[in-house]
């Protein structure tokens, strides 16, 4: 799948609402906007204002209520059926990748076996050596035989990134990816981001608390009481 | 008549053989008490417990001490066949102190096998002397205590004075008199297997004591 | 790369004391379920051998009450009921018959066997038709009797080395005090031959003042009647069958209740061990939901969960099913001798018999069997969704 017109996704009137009737919860109140292919956006907000929603519904982690997104010129939501499980991971395994707070590296594998992981389970066509150039490209080539427990917080991070860039994904979600780390972690990381961005035109949504890391990118989105306004 | 079909007593029926040959079956190599909790009280008086041990020539020396007491023997092994066996002894106590030995050796007899035991005090000296099994009707003369109560005194020196190929010697075990002059095969075996226990008994036992 | 089989054994290397601990309980349960089915196996072969060397498939003999017979006989003296010599011939004449044999069985006391005494017994058997009923008796040293009447002795291997006797050797028949002459030695046969003593029929006859028999061994044709035969044995007058078949049966009946229980207790065993299975993955399920949501983010379809946590099932169950029968098969002697202890009954030979087709089954039984309490794991697995294990950590 390739972005059309340059637009790697759209979104309209986007709503999520939560619970039923006096318990109702609206996480996300008809938003709509359009990224292009190759920009970097950072989504902040206080906690609560619907940013980490709006980026799981960009990313096909769960159906919205109503609302319709198009992927890369394609109806993913609004079409009028929900998509289940199965549809979700065909089009989240084709177009992207995830990093979050918590790193989730798998503590028995060596950084390696991590960063290959999802090859077990998917692999696009022409990723073979896409494991060790990603490891060098993130500088963690001397500690590929090592295990999770053995690198720092910021190292680990690195491999996630590597991981969910494995098989090649047009569009990079990271969910307070600096969260767990120091300022200096969180500067590097904002570095290896910005250096992915401008380097390989990789499409990257980020939701993130910490301003500074937020300037890092091309375009911000405030979110408040689930509304989006661009900042 | 109804045919009996009785299952138990068809089980039992096949069973009826082993009855002949089951019932006492002492240890098919070795030579044990038939009843140590009654035969230890009677063959030590003072005894108030005592400790089963195993050994043979194997966990006790090997070849060079299986030579030796072959030797011992006259050189001449087949008189007292089987040598290379498992061997049962028994350890006496006295509260917490141990105060001599019962053993018994395997002899062939006229007609079966004769099984010789003597209780030895800790300087080898005889107490007392059981013959547990002899076959021939003259068994009743040896296991006579007029027989057995000859040897009592007597230490492995008594039978060094003894020729056990031609039967004759001098000292105290040449004067030990035959109760059933019928049976000489019988009687030179008990004098035989006497000579094996105590040799064996000094050889695996008393010699190792006194080593430093 | 890394396979899925590779992520699967690494995973339970994770919690390694609950991993050897759920493995412990699989080996000891496969362990006991193989040395069972072995036995089960085993003891039937084994009874059928004992039968088979027997030589004879039916045994026929005077009516009395048999456990006084075997009482009187244990405490020495007479007892025994007597068949004339002729009813042998008559049995022979039947169609059914290939072979009889008659047998005189006898006991004396000899005062100085064993504490206090103790009876000797003696095998009667005739020259012409014994030997030839079994034929797989082999000799140690010299053979069988030269005359039907000579003063002569088999001996069985124990009865032989027990008494020291070697051929050539004399042996003494007590109470009568008759000498005989030991002239063969049998090789051990694991059977009540080897603490038997064989005396030419007419020989202890004589001895006996006697000239009656106490037995009489039937080889049955091949393919005869035997029930047919039994039938027709039993109108005998004053005589009693015992068919070595429904002697099978019996003792088969006898350790049936027992086979049957122990074999459920073994079977529970296993149960109790997938338990521990099921609550092993799904306790490492549970404690690993954010990763197993994170491997969907990265194309891991519910399906590649599902068969990623039952090869962890898969592992343990084969692993622990592999080391029991393992186990089972170097601790056979062992069984076998706890076995035949705790028996009042047990024929020679091999009593727990674990050969290569019964570890195999029992190595599939474990495994599917895991598999199938696996599935509820696997399946909780497979249905986490990436966005409930991310929530629930935010």
């Amino acid at each position: 799948m390739s972005a059309a017109n340059g637009i790697a996704l759209e979104a309209r009137d986007l709503t999520r609402i939560y619970g039923r009737g006096s318990e109702e919860v609206r996480a996300l109140d008809g938003v709509s906007l359009q990224i292009r292919k190759g920009e970097f956006v950072s989504f902040m907000g206080p906690s609560g204002s619907g940013k980490t929603t709006l980026v799981n519904l960009l990313g096909c982690l769960e159906n919205p209520t109503s609302g319709e997104l198009d992927l890369a010129g394609r109806r993913i939501f609004g079409t009028g059926d929900v998509l289940g499980e199965r549809d979700l991971t065909r089009i989240r395994r084709e177009l992207f990748g995830y990093i979050f707070q918590n790193f989730y590296l798998i503590p028995t594998l060596t950084v390696r076996e991590n960063v290959a992981l999802p090859l077990a389970f998917y692999r696009k066509p022409g990723v073979e050596g896409e494991v060790e150039s990603l490891l060098g490209l993130l500088g963690m080539e001397h500690r590929m035989n090592h295990l999770p427990g053995q690198i720092s917080g910021g190292e680990m991070q690195r491999v996630a990134i590597a991981r969910a860039l494995v098989n090649r994904p047009e569009i990079l979600l990271a969910d307070e990816p600096t969260g767990n780390l120091d300022t200096t972690r969180t500067g590097e990381i904002g570095e290896i981001l910005q250096q992915l961005n401008r380097s390989t035109g990789l499409t990257i949504l980020m939701v993130t608390h910490n301003p500074d890391l937020g300037r890092l990118g091309g375009r911000h989105i405030e979110m408040r009481d689930g509304r989006a306004c661009e900042a | 008549m109804n045919p009996q079909r009785g299952l138990p007593s068809r089980h039992l029926l096949l069973l009826l053989p082993l009855a002949f040959v089951a019932a006492p079956l002492p240890a098919a190599v070795s030579c044990e008490l038939n009843n140590p909790a009654a035969d230890v009280p009677r063959l030590f008086p003072e005894s108030t417990s005592y400790k089963t041990l195993y050994f043979s020539f194997a966990s006790r020396g090997g070849d060079p001490v299986f030579k030796r007491v072959v030797s011992r023997l006259a050189g001449v092994p087949a008189l007292y066949a089987p040598l290379d066996v498992p061997y049962t002894l028994y350890e006496i106590y006295k509260g917490k102190e141990k105060i001599g030995y019962i053993h018994g050796v395997n002899q062939k007899g006229q007609f079966g096998v004769l099984e010789v035991f003597v209780s030895l005090d800790l300087e080898g000296r005889i107490k007392a002397f059981y013959l547990q099994r002899v076959a021939g009707s003259w068994g009743n003369k040896f296991t006579a205590r007029k027989f057995g109560t000859q040897f009592v005194g007597m230490t492995l020196k008594d039978f060094a004075t003894f020729d056990f190929i031609a039967g004759k010697g001098t000292g105290r075990l040449a004067a030990v008199i035959n109760p059933a002059p019928e049976a000489l095969t019988d009687f030179l075996g008990v004098l035989r297997a006497l000579n094996k226990n105590l040799i064996l008994m000094d050889e695996f036992f008393y010699s190792a004591e006194k080593k430093p | 790369m890394i396979s899925k089989f590779q992520i699967a054994s690494k995973n339970l290397l994770r919690k390694k004391a609950r991993t050897v601990l759920t493995l412990v309980g699989i080996i000891l349960s496969s362990w006991v379920l193989v040395s069972l089915l072995g036995f089960n196996r085993g003891y039937e072969k084994a009874l059928n051998r004992d039968i088979d060397n027997m030589g004879y498939q039916v045994m026929v003999m005077a009516k009395g009450c048999p456990y006084e017979a075997a009482t009187m006989m244990l405490q020495g003296g007479a007892g025994l009921r007597y068949i004339e010599e002729n009813v042998a011939k008559s049995i022979e004449t039947r169609p059914e018959v290939d072979k009889v044999t008659p047998i005189l069985m006898q006991a004396y006391f000899d005062p100085n066997k064993g504490d206090g005494g103790g009876i000797a017994g003696y095998f009667g058997v005739d020259l012409a038709t014994f030997p030839a009923m079994k034929p797989f008796l082999r000799f140690h040293k010299g053979g069988w009797f030269k005359e039907p009447e000579a003063a002569e002795a088999v001996m069985g291997y124990e009865a032989a080395e027990l008494e020291q006797r070697d051929v050539g050797d004399l042996i003494l028949v007590p109470e009568k005090n008759v000498q005989l002459k030991v002239v063969g030695i049998l090789e051990r046969t694991g059977t009540q031959d080897d603490g038997t003593i064989f005396v030419p029929l007419k020989t202890l006859q004589k001895i006996s003042g006697l000239d009656k028999i106490t037995t009489i061994g039937i080889k049955v044709k091949k393919d005869a009647d035997i029930t047919g035969l039994e039938n027709a044995l039993y109108q005998l007058p004053d005589m009693q069958v015992v068919s070595f078949s429904q002697v099978k049966q019996t003792i088969m009946k006898l350790i049936a209740t027992a086979r049957v229980m122990v074999l459920s207790i073994a079977v529970i065993a296993l149960l109790i061990a997938m338990v521990g299975v099921v609550n092993t993955v799904l306790m490492s399920v549970l404690e690993r939901k954010h990763e197993i949501g994170i491997l969907k983010t990265m194309g891991a379809m519910p399906g590649d969960i599902f068969r990623l946590v039952w090869t962890e099932t898969l592992i343990l169950c084969a692993s622990g099913g592999v080391l029991g029968i393992g186990l089972a098969l170097g601790f056979a002697r062992l069984s076998d001798l706890l076995v035949r202890r705790a028996l009042p009954y047990a024929p020679g030979g091999e009593l727990v018999a674990i050969d290569l087709r019964l570890s195999a089954t029992t190595l599939l039984t474990i495994v599917v069997v895991g598999l199938v309490s696996g599935m509820y794991p696997a399946w909780k697995a497979g249905r986490i969704r990436p966005l409930d294990s991310i929530r629930s950590e935010a």
